[in-house]
C-alpha cells in the first residue's frame, strides 16, 4: 500500500489532509507539525508520498523538498506541496525545489482524495 | 549769525554777478551829485543856467527813481535800457546848465553810453552814438539855435563818433564775455547733467547689486539646505561642476573632492548604464566618449524631463537606489551647457513597499489557511455518507460555504490590488481568443442571473479576436463587469455582453438596464474601495475592489476602460484591448 507522510503546522489542515489520505485508501505513516520533523519522518519511513505545507516552522516545505532531493540515499519519494499562495511564481519555485505536485489552499478534500487514489498508481 | 552772513554774501554775489538797474544807475547818480556839489563849491566853476542844470539833475533823479522801480519789479527789466537813455537827456541838460561846450562834466556822458553799449546787440552801438550826439547838442536844442561855428558843429558829431567807437569796443567786449559766459555756463550744465547721470547710474548699479546679492544669498541658502536630495551639476561631458551637501550625504565625496575632478558616471552602475544604452539603441548624444553617459542624459538632451530609478555607487562601493531626475542646463543662446542630476534616496521607500508586500502576503496567508479549514470541513460534512444531512441542514451549509467563498475572493482581491500597487503583477502571457473568454464569463454568470431574474444577451463578431495576455486575469476582468451589471440591475432587466472588433482593437462592452451611476461619481469609479451612491443606497453588496482590479488588468494589457451611465436608465462599461499583432498580420 502507498505510504504517506503529512506535514502542516496547522493541525486542522493536517487532519483534513489525513482524512483525505485515508479516504483514498492510502497508508498514513506519519503526521507531523513542522519541517524538521517531516524530514525526520521521511528518513525514517521512506514513504511513497510526502504532503508538505510550504510555510512551516523549523524548515519550510521548500527546504524539506531540497533536502530530500539532495540526499541520494532517499529513494523515489513523490512530493506534493501545499501552499496558501496562488500565484504561479511560487508554484514555479516549488517545482524548482523538486516538488512533483503543487496544491493551492483552499483545496477540496474530495478532489484531493480522488487525486490521491489515482496518484497512488505508479507514475 | 552764520546764516545771516551766508544770506548777505549770497545776495552780494548775486548783485555783483548780475547787477540790478539800480546798481548800474548808482554810478551816474553819484557822479552827478558829486559834480553838482563840486560846481557849487569849487571857485571858477558855476552854473551857466541854474534852471537847465537843475532840470538835468531832476531828470537824473527821475531815472534813478525809475531804476529803483525796475529793480523792485523783475518783469520790467526788459525796459531797463530806458534808464541810460533818460540819463543821456539828463546829462545833456546838466552839461548845458554847467557851461555847455565849456562844461567840465561832458565826460559823464560816458557812463550811460557804456551801459547802453554793453547791452546785447550791435544796434546799441548806434543808440549810444545817437544818444551821445543828442546829449551834446542839448544846449542847441534848448536854445533852439544852430551851432554858430563849424567847430561847435563838429563837437556835436566828433565826440559822439569817438563815444560810438568806444561803445563798439565795449559792446564787442561785452558780447565776447557774454559768449564766454554762456559757453562756460553750458559746459557747467553739461557737467552737472553728466554728474547727475553718473549718480543715477551708480544708484541703479547699487540696486541691482543688492538684488543680485539677495538672490545669491537665497540660492546659497537653498543649495545648502537641500541635504536629503543630491543635486549634482555637470558640464556636457559629465564632469561634475556643482555638488551640494545632499550629494555628499548620499554619495560620500565633498564638493572639493568632486567638483572638476569626478564624472557623474563614476557614481552609476556600469551595467545599468550599459543596459539603458542598449534600450535606447546607443544614442549618439553630444559627446561620444561614453555611451552610458549619453544614455543617462538622452531624454534630457532632447529637452524632456525624465525621472527614473537608478543605482548610485557610493565612494565606499556600496549601492544606493535613487529616484533620479535629469534636466538640461542651457546658456543664454540655448546651447546645452551641461546637465543637472537631482536624486532622492529611495532605500526607505523601497523598504516600506517591501514590508507592505510582506504584510499583505502574510495577512492573505493567515486568512487563507483558516478559510481552507472552514471550506474543507464543510465539504466533509456534506460528503459524509454515514450521517447524511437533512435538506434544511444542507441549505444552511450552502450559506456557510457561499460566505466562506466570498471571504476567500475578498482576500484574493486584496492581495491582487496590493500587487498591482507595488507594480508586481504576475501576468501570464499567451494568445487569448476573446470570444471564448466572453462566452465562459457569460456561462458562469448564468445561474446568478437566472436567480436574479435577469436576461443575459451575448453578441459576438464573425471574425476571431485574439489578444496577447493572461486568460485568467482577462476572464476575471470580464467576470467582474458582468457580476457588477447583474448586481446593479433590478429583476426583469437585461445585461448585454458584446464583443466587437475594429482594425487593431477589440472592444468588450457590458451594458445593463440598471440603476445607473451619478455623473459626478464616474471619475471616482475606478479608485480603490469607492462605492457609488446608488450601490450603498440600494444595499448592493461589495467592498469596492472589483472595478479597481478590472481597470488594473486592462491597463496591464495596454488597454483602456471606459464607462457611460445614466441614472435610472443603465450603465455601459467597455474594455478596449489591442489585438495581437501576430494574429492581425495573418
Amino acid at each position: 500500500m502507498t505510504t504517506v507522510v503529512v506535514a502542516d503546522d496547522d493541525q486542522d489542515i493536517r487532519s483534513l489532509v489525513s482524512i483525505a489520505v485515508r479516504k483514498a485508501g492510502l497508508d498514513l505513516v506519519a503526521s507531523v507539525s513542522d519541517g524538521a520533523l517531516a524530514l525526520e519522518a521521511i528518513l525514517k519511513h521512506r514513504p511513497d508520498l510526502a504532503i508538505l505545507d510550504v510555510s512551516m516552522p523549523e524548515m519550510t516545505g521548500l527546504e524539506v523538498c531540497r533536502a530530500v532531493r539532495g540526499d541520494t540515499s532517499i529513494g523515489d519519494v513523490r512530493i506534493l506541496l501545499l501552499s496558501a499562495s496562488v500565484d504561479e511564481a511560487s508554484q514555479a519555485i516549488g517545482i524548482e525545489a523538486g516538488a512533483d505536485y503543487f496544491l493551492a489552499k483552499p483545496f477540496s478534500p474530495r478532489e484531493l482524495a480522488s487525486w490521491l487514489s489515482v496518484g497512488k498508481e505508479p507514475r | 549769525m552764520n546764516d545771516l552772513f551766508t544770506r548777505i554774501s549770497e545776495r552780494l554775489s548775486m548783485d555783483l554777478d548780475h547787477p540790478s538797474p539800480a546798481v548800474k544807475q548808482s554810478a551816474t547818480a553819484i557822479a552827478v551829485v558829486a559834480a553838482a556839489v563840486l560846481t557849487l563849491l569849487v571857485p571858477g566853476l558855476g552854473f551857466s543856467s541854474t534852471t537847465v542844470a537843475v532840470a538835468g539833475i531832476g531828470i537824473i533823479a527821475f531815472a534813478t527813481l525809475v531804476s529803483l522801480v525796475f529793480t523792485r519789479f523783475d518783469n520790467l527789466e526788459h525796459y531797463a535800457l530806458l534808464i541810460p537813455v533818460i540819463d543821456l537827456f539828463g546829462l545833456g541838460a546838466f552839461r548845458a546848465g554847467t557851461g555847455g561846450t565849456a562844461s567840465l562834466w561832458g565826460s559823464l556822458i560816458i557812463l550811460p553810453v557804456v551801459w547802453l553799449a554793453a547791452a546785447e546787440g550791435r544796434r546799441f552801438i548806434a543808440y549810444a552814438g545817437v544818444g551821445t550826439s543828442i546829449a551834446l547838442m542839448t544846449p542847441y536844442i534848448i536854445s533852439l539855435t544852430w551851432p554858430q561855428t563849424p567847430g561847435e558843429l563838429l563837437r556835436g558829431f566828433f565826440t559822439p563818433l569817438v563815444f560810438a567807437v568806444a561803445a563798439a569796443i565795449v559792446n564787442e567786449l561785452a558780447r565776447q564775455s557774454r559768449k564766454q559766459l554762456r559757453s562756460i555756463k553750458g559746459l557747467a550744465e553739461e557737467k552737472e547733467r553728466m554728474l547727475q547721470r553718473t549718480v543715477e547710474y551708480a544708484a541703479q548699479l547699487q540696486e541691482s547689486e543688492a538684488k543680485y546679492r539677495a538672490f545669491d544669498r537665497m540660492f546659497r541658502g537653498v543649495w545648502a539646505a537641500v541635504t536629503e536630495q543630491s543635486v549634482i551639476g555637470t558640464d556636457a561631458t559629465g564632469l561634475v561642476d556643482a555638488w551640494n551637501p545632499g550629494a555628499t550625504k548620499i554619495l560620500g565625496p565633498t564638493a572639493e573632492q568632486a567638483e572638476d575632478k569626478l564624472h557623474i558616471f563614476d557614481f552609476h552602475l556600469p551595467d545599468e548604464l550599459e543596459e539603458r544604452a542598449r534600450e535606447l539603441n546607443y544614442p549618439p548624444g553630444e559627446t561620444v566618449l561614453n555611451p552610458g553617459f549619453s544614455a543617462l542624459v538622452e531624454t534630457a538632451r532632447l529637452g524632456q524631463a525624465e525621472s527614473r530609478e537608478w543605482t548610485y555607487v557610493r565612494s565606499d562601493g556600496t549601492h544606493v537606489p535613487v529616484q533620479l531626475s535629469v534636466t538640461k542646463r542651457v546658456d543664454e543662446e540655448g546651447r546645452t551647457r551641461g546637465y543637472l542630476f537631482v536624486a532622492s534616496d529611495v532605500t526607505q521607500a523601497r523598504e516600506v513597499a517591501r514590508l507592505k508586500d510582506e504584510f499583505v502576503g502574510l495577512i492573505s496567508h493567515e486568512l487563507r489557511t483558516p478559510l481552507s479549514s472552514i471550506l474543507g470541513y464543510l465539504e466533509l460534512m456534506r460528503d459524509d455518507e454515514d450521517n447524511p444531512l437533512s435538506e434544511e441542514h444542507l441549505q444552511y451549509l450552502g450559506v456557510a460555504e457561499r460566505n466562506a467563498h466570498r471571504l476567500l475572493r475578498l482576500v484574493g482581491d486584496l492581495l491582487f490590488t496590493a500587487q498591482v500597487e507595488s507594480g508586481k503583477f504576475p501576468l501570464d502571457s499567451r494568445m487569448v481568443p476573446l470570444d471564448s473568454i466572453v462566452t465562459a464569463a457569460l456561462e458562469s454568470a448564468r445561474p446568478v442571473a437566472d436567480t436574479a431574474g435577469i436576461q443575459l444577451v451575448q453578441k459576438l463578431p464573425d471574425v476571431p479576436a485574439v489578444v496577447h495576455g493572461d486568460p485568467v486575469r482577462l476572464g476575471q476582468a470580464v467576470d467582474n463587469l458582468i457580476s457588477n451589471a447583474i448586481k446593479f440591475t433590478p429583476r426583469g432587466g437585461t445585461v448585454t455582453l458584446a464583443l466587437e472588433v475594429t482594425a487593431d482593437k477589440a472592444v468588450i462592452t457590458v451594458r445593463d438596464t440598471g440603476m445607473g451611476i451619478a455623473e459626478s461619481e464616474l471619475d471616482k469609479l475606478f479608485s480603490r474601495f469607492f462605492r457609488a451612491t446608488t450601490a450603498t443606497r440600494n444595499a448592493v453588496p461589495g467592498v469596492g475592489l472589483g472595478l479597481t482590479i478590472t481597470k488594473a488588468i486592462v491597463t496591464a494589457h495596454h488597454g483602456e476602460m471606459g464607462v457611460e451611465s445614466e441614472e435610472g436608465v443603465g450603465t455601459c462599461f467597455s474594455m478596449t484591448l489591442p489585438l495581437s499583432a501576430v494574429v492581425a498580420a495573418v
